[in-house]
């Protein structure tokens, strides 16, 4: 064959495709989609992928890569543009084949006009968080497949079966979870940031208030108070903060409106390496999970 | 005056590149993207020209100045940047920075980088030519405006003028290993480093570098470096003035703020950097660990043998909440000054204590106290508090381990 004549002959010698991915969740999908890929997550759960530091663990690990597997919409912007200077990796640079980024296949909410210098960190291109949302991750999933295919062509049909499994376990995962989570229609939240907007919008769940001032600006206690005047006379079912938040702000809230009343809910913003998040559909499965059990039994 | 043709020709440099890139003028703003999701075959084509624009304002006021310091008593500008940012079309990127600061009261300008640099060269290899900061030590190759205290160590102030950037070549290897692993040449007019010097090669200076760094576990990652800067102008430099290399005395015939204060013709550096963030979420909270050493020799044609200057540092800071930040660092010098033919031993030890608040990523405001022990030999010795705002606006890159 001449695959081997190809720039990832390497790859398809079986020395292993090798994948750098952004964030946890596009990890999980290389491994869902390319199960013989090495895949390094250059971020966790308990990490805010907003601050991330150039590491030199980080760089090697760019430097190795194959693909490049991000977000994009900024998201990394403090970081990955450092780590793909510092890696002289020609294959993940921008453009490329080798760089994929995951907001380029899907529609995002909240897009800006402009960010004004007070607005905090807020993204002209629309909320990066969409991976959230079931059927923007299964756009990103078909793409992703047919990237891999592009990279590593000797695989390509593998890659097409596997997705093709993949995306109908999905459908069928999602056509699940919404109806589980048929309950949470029209509820009320208080969350802390933006992160889960496009859950909230899939489930219809209603965000009424921000525990942040503005966003990426920690919560400060003349704005809790502020939320607290808000919500106090309609409190929602739950406060939620990703795991990687500092629990205190939604706790003294939660007290304020009485704790037997409101959960706080410390949610998996993405898949955990372990537990039950560990992959996509049982770290969907979970968020339901946590979110139905804040509910009043009837 | 001397740099400004080197300027014009870095300026030149970067303009021919730009023109001649065929992508130049099709700019490609991703924000600019259409809604509809891009077909997933379709790779979005490589980067024109699609420049950034950013600036960084570092406005200050110091109680007293101090020995070798860089920051003027009162009010002082501690340092302006524009920068202008662009890849220049699939092969080459390209920056500028024209920075400005006070010294002796006097706003001193230039431009402190004017560079392009290969963005795909195989194998690892980088190559970058035009005006650029040295990548020598630990802190030389990031901008002050990042660093961690208002002042740079002793160890900058003294062997490579604050921050060492000059017109030369890079070329960069960085290893397919686990671990990172960047080695690095560099070779540079010198001129930045050593003004007066007579007969000197057109490459004065040249340096070796080489990283290490990685993670262990998930909460603490590290990196180590050893360079070395061969200064062949140093040996040529005008060390019979009475006053040329007396910090003391300043350095009033350089006119100059950069240039280093110290000239030697050899200078090692070792550099350790150790981060700790608990649960690895160094937004949150973090622990820097930073220390420097540098050994100079070859001072020149009166020195006695073996005779060396040396600085270090240790630094420590805590982020303590995502937008507070404490340190405290411990500086070092022992030099040997030049003093007609003859040298003089000299000491010099600094403490300093900092307090930062970041209430976002575009604002520092940061109070420090600096107090200068057991000098020996160099006569400004003190103590100085330090009030320091820096402000970025627009772009500004991603700033680096």
């Amino acid at each position: 064959m001449l695959a081997a004549a190809l720039p990832l002959g390497a790859a398809a010698q079986g020395q292993g495709l090798q994948v750098f991915a952004c964030e946890p969740e596009w990890a999980a999908l290389v491994k869902a989609l390319a199960p013989q890929a090495q895949v390094t997550a250059a971020t966790h759960a308990r990490q805010d992928a907003h601050h991330i530091e150039a590491r030199p663990a980080l760089i090697a690990a760019l430097r190795r890569a194959h693909l490049a597997v991000c977000t994009g919409a900024s998201l990394e912007v403090g970081w990955l543009p450092m780590l793909q200077a510092r890696a002289g990796n020609a294959a993940v640079r921008d453009g490329q084949p080798g760089m994929f980024y995951a907001a380029q296949q899907v529609e995002l909410i909240d897009r800006r006009a402009s960010v004004g210098f007070n607005d905090g960190d807020v993204h002209p291109e629309g909320n990066p968080h969409f991976h959230l949302d079931p059927a923007r991750l299964a756009q990103v999933a078909r793409a992703l497949s047919q990237r891999l295919a592009q990279i590593d062509p000797p695989q390509a049909a593998a890659y097409a079966a596997r997705h093709t499994a993949w995306q109908a376990d999905w459908a069928r995962g999602t056509a699940q979870w919404q109806q589980r989570a048929a309950p949470l229609k029209g509820q009320r939240v208080v969350g802390q940031h933006n992160t889960f907007a496009y859950l909230w919008h899939w489930l219809g769940v209603q965000q009424i208030a921000d525990l942040e001032p503005k966003p990426g600006t920690p919560p400060t206690p003349s704005h809790l108070q502020s939320v607290l005047a808000q919500v106090r006379q309609a409190p929602p079912i739950a406060i939620t903060h990703a795991l990687y938040q500092d629990a205190q702000p939604a706790q003294w809230l939660a007290r304020q409106l009485g704790e037997d009343k409101v959960a706080v809910l410390a949610l998996p913003s993405t898949v955990t390496d372990d537990g039950p998040s560990a992959d996509l559909a049982s770290w969907m499965d979970a968020l339901v999970t946590q979110l139905l059990k804040t509910l009043p039994a009837r | 005056m001397k740099r400004t043709p080197h300027v014009r020709a870095s300026a030149a440099l970067l303009a021919a590149a730009a023109a001649l890139t065929p992508a130049l003028g099709q700019a490609q703003a991703a924000p600019d993207a259409p809604d509809a999701p891009v077909s997933a075959a379709s790779v979005p084509a490589a980067s024109g020209f699609a420049p950034t624009v950013g600036a960084v304002l570092d406005l200050g006021y110091a109680s007293q100045a101090l020995a070798l310091g860089e920051r003027d008593k009162g009010p002082h500008l501690g340092g302006a940047e524009l920068t202008v940012e662009s890849p220049l079309g699939p092969w080459l990127h390209g920056r500028l920075t024209a920075a400005a600061h006070s010294h002796d009261n006097k706003i001193e300008k230039h431009f402190e980088e004017v560079w392009l640099g290969t963005t795909a060269l195989p194998a690892g290899l980088q190559l970058r030519g035009g005006r650029f900061l040295s990548q020598v030590g630990y802190l030389n190759e990031q901008h002050p405006h990042a660093d961690d205290f208002s002042t740079r160590p002793l160890l900058y102030r003294s062997f490579l003028g604050g921050h060492y950037f000059d017109n030369g070549l890079r070329l960069n290897w960085t290893a397919p290993t686990d671990f990172y692993w960047r080695t690095g040449l560099e070779v540079f007019s010198g001129k930045q480093l050593t003004r007066e010097a007579e007969g000197a090669p057109r490459a004065g200076v040249f340096t070796l570098s080489t990283k290490f760094g990685g993670d262990v576990g998930r909460e603490h990652s590290w990196q180590l470096g050893l360079s070395y800067l061969g200064n062949r102008r140093a040996a040529q430099a005008h060390h019979d003035d009475e006053d040329a290399g007396m910090p003391g005395h300043g350095h009033s015939h350089e006119g100059h703020a950069h240039g280093a204060q110290l000239a030697g013709k050899h200078l090692w550096l070792v550099d350790g950097v150790w981060k700790w963030a608990p649960g690895g979420n160094n937004r949150a909270q973090q622990l820097r660990l930073a220390f420097e050493f540098a050994r100079q020799s070859g001072l020149g044609e009166h020195a006695a043998r073996g005779a060396a200057s040396t600085a270090g540092y240790l630094a420590a800071v805590y982020r303590f909440h995502p937008e507070w930040e404490a340190g405290v660092r411990t500086d070092w010098l022992r030099a040997q000054l030049p003093h007609g033919d003859h040298f003089h031993a000299a000491r010099l030890r600094e403490y300093s204590l900092m307090l930062a608040w970041k209430p976002s990523h575009q604002q520092t405001l940061r109070l420090q106290y600096s107090q200068q022990t057991g000098a020996k030999g160099f006569d400004n010795a003190g103590k100085a508090i330090t009030l320091q705002y820096i402000i970025s606006l627009g772009a500004h890159g991603a700033h680096s381990f």
